[in-house]
């Protein structure tokens, strides 16, 4: 196999093959990525990018402990949208893959009609809802909770609420696709060999979904550090997370130096959870497909 | 069965098919499809003879709202023009996209005056001759006539005023008194926890409350004054219920009493509410504290780009923009109801057009009002602005 894959590098054929895609990575992905990390050693001043090589945005970065407490929280929300949304996710994945067979197509439908509906529509819809003269609060209010209780909106719950509702179908898809793929004579041979159903599930069937568990948990996960919609409109803002930080050093304060580096910093902090997440569930080792 | 060429069909598409009478012509797909390629071949052919016979093609960079076609149609009919629009979502974003190079593209830029005033030193706009603009000048407001300071830049003029409006306090009569909002102090309330609404356009919140500090935000700041802009935004983070980017959001929270008071936006929140009946929704200017006026004047501006290949038409266009009649379409639109430079359209105004403007009430506010320019600090007050947000909760 080592053999194989070192011949490949030397098979001209082959190089040649690949030279569109390689084209293709670099100049979409790999030239913009190298563009911003050197936008990151300029200035601006007078709202101008002054093209200076120096430390100095770095130096900022690492000096605002600001920045760092925003990402964290980022980091958190996300982490927390993507415990939830497995949860939520893998008793409707499991029962779509299992239980509903007939069903099957109609809750497709309805999961499919998540994706199709403009974010900020259902964004906003959550506003309408979660509002202090919204239904909940009616329903809340009528049931006798306290005042304090039903002030849901603006809040790091309503923001995790928007993340949760949003990014889920993701992970029931990515879920679905994985149970749906594992072979049933297994869990059959599991039980003809004596395990309990519970024993079945934890030693059988969920083992086979983590490539399902880890696609989704990584697409929320990465998803959800870069949400600034839910934050701004059912978080009311007062907690920002990165996304809305980096807009708003690109945007308002026209300092793209210090968005670039901003930028980096969450995207080197995501790969590098991305690629912990890998290790801890042996994803690196077995081969994501496996 | 006899097989035609269109038996493979859904049934309703053959009935359709038979009801045209295509299936007698006996269309075989052979000749459809040489008739569909002869037909894709005329509308090339058409596309081809309208490209020759094309209208002058422009790009105008503006707010939403200038690009009304009530506004422009009649330009372009008028002009032989076809006027694309670049829309702006923020006034720094539109500079700086100028800046990087699409004042290439752009003939006409309508955005926030300091940023058009910038545009000047920049390089990007061209200065304006007033004498070539008498015309125009002639109906505008004593106010905005030349020289007109804030849009000059060495003495030369930049470009020419277009809409205004003032920025403070906006509230709903119904829930609180305009007395209680002569001063920014509700915001500060321990009574009002959880019921001041803060727009986030940039520096629009944090300049106001600079102004109650007793700082001038339009003046150099040194670190002491810096402290107190620190101060103020904590205090106010404290109350602050939502931080809003979106108009709708902060209308509907004042129309249904959630939100006592919304800062950081103005005239500019309150008159689309106004015009929907809503007379309840009120945007005031404090008065002066500390021997410093509470209220900021914004002012948009029009000017013509440099690189323009078509100088006289972007002139003209300019006229037109803040003519009597375009100046009626931009004050009352659907999404923002905002007073123009233009006194002449003050004629126009029906008595219910002027409440909505608060026409009664704006050379109040512009009297105890800042004119609003870059913030020479704006950038250490915008990062801190960010810190005292990071730190709030």
């Amino acid at each position: 196999m080592e053999q194989g894959v070192g011949k490949s590098w030397r098979d001209p054929e082959l190089l040649w093959k690949a030279l569109p895609s390689v084209l293709l990575q670099t100049t979409c992905f790999v030239a913009p990525l190298v563009m911003t990390f050197l936008l990151t050693f300029q200035r601006t001043r007078d709202f101008q990018l002054r093209w200076t090589w120096d430390l100095a945005t770095w130096t900022d970065v690492f000096s605002k402990p600001h920045y760092w407490t925003i990402l964290g929280h980022t980091l958190v929300m996300a982490l927390a949208c993507v415990a939830i949304c497995l949860v939520l996710a893998f008793p409707i994945a499991y029962g779509l893959a299992t239980r509903f067979k007939t069903l099957e197509n109609e809750i497709k439908i309805l999961v499919t009609f998540a994706f199709i509906t403009d974010a900020t529509l259902k964004t906003f819809g959550w506003v309408l809802f979660l509002d202090k003269k919204g239904a909940a609060n009616y329903l809340l209010t009528g049931l006798g909770f306290p005042p304090e209780m039903v002030s849901f909106l603006f809040t790091d719950w309503a923001t995790l609420l928007g993340m949760v509702y949003n990014l889920l179908p993701f992970a029931i898809f990515t879920l679905y696709l994985s149970i749906d793929s594992i072979d049933r004579n297994l869990i059959f041979a599991a039980y003809d060999a004596g395990a309990s159903k519970w024993r079945a599930h934890w030693e059988v069937t969920l083992p086979l979904c983590k490539p399902g568990i880890f696609a989704g948990s990584v697409l929320i996960f990465l998803l959800g550090v870069g949400v600034f919609l839910e934050p701004k409109v059912l978080g009311g803002g007062t907690s920002p997370m990165s996304a809305e930080l980096i807009r708003q050093t690109f945007e308002t304060r026209v300092n793209w130096p210090l968005g670039a580096a901003l930028t980096f910093v969450l995207m080197v902090v995501s790969v590098f959870l991305v690629l912990l997440f890998s290790r801890v569930l042996g994803m690196r080792r077995s081969g994501f497909g496996a | 069965m006899t097989k035609t060429w269109y038996s493979d069909l859904p049934v309703y598409y053959q009935n359709q098919i038979k009801a045209m009478g295509l299936d007698e012509a006996g269309l075989a797909r052979r000749r459809f499809m040489k008739g569909a390629a002869a037909a894709a071949g005329v509308a090339m052919l058409g596309a081809h003879s309208r490209q020759a016979t094309a209208a002058t093609q422009m790009t105008y960079m503006c707010w939403e709202g200038y690009n009304d076609p009530r506004i422009i149609d009649p330009f372009n009919k008028a002009n032989g023009t076809e006027i694309g629009f670049d829309l702006i979502v923020d006034s720094p974003g539109g500079f700086a996209k100028l800046q990087a190079g699409a004042s290439r593209e752009v003939d006409l830029v309508s955005s926030d005056m300091p940023w058009i005033t910038r545009m000047g030193p920049a390089g990007i706009a061209m200065e304006l001759n007033p004498d070539d603009y008498a015309d125009v000048y002639a109906t505008f407001y004593d106010q905005f006539k030349p020289p007109f300071e804030p849009l000059l830049n060495d003495g030369k003029t930049i470009g020419v005023a277009t809409r205004w409006g003032w920025v403070g306090p906006c509230v709903n009569t119904d829930v609180t008194k305009p007395e209680v909002w002569k001063t920014y102090d509700p915001v500060f309330d321990p009574a009002n926890k959880d019921k001041i609404c803060v727009m986030d356009w940039g520096d629009w919140p944090i300049l106001p409350m600079a102004l109650h500090a007793g700082i001038n935000p339009y003046e150099e700041l040194d670190q002491a004054a810096l402290e107190e802009v620190r101060k103020v935004l904590r205090a106010m983070f404290k109350n602050t219920r939502t931080i809003v980017g979106d108009l709708t959001q902060a209308q509907k929270g004042l129309l249904d009493g959630s939100l006592l008071g919304c800062i950081g936006a103005g005239s500019y929140l309150t008159s689309a509410v106004r015009k929907q009946g809503h007379k309840n929704i009120l945007g005031l200017v404090p008065e002066p504290k500390n021997g410093l006026k509470q209220g900021i004047i914004w002012v948009e501006a029009t000017a013509i780009l440099k690189e323009t290949d078509q100088p006289e038409l972007a002139q003209k266009l300019l006229k037109h923009v803040v003519s009597k009649d375009s100046g009626k379409i931009l004050s009352l639109l659907d999404s923002t109801c905002n007073v123009v430079t233009n006194k002449a359209v003050e004629e126009l105004y029906s008595q219910e057009e002027k409440d909505i403007l608060q026409v009664d009430y704006m050379w109040h506010a512009w009297d105890n009002s800042q004119m609003h320019r870059i913030a020479p600090n704006i950038d250490e007050m915008l990062a801190i602005w960010q810190e005292e947000l990071a730190a709030a909760k």
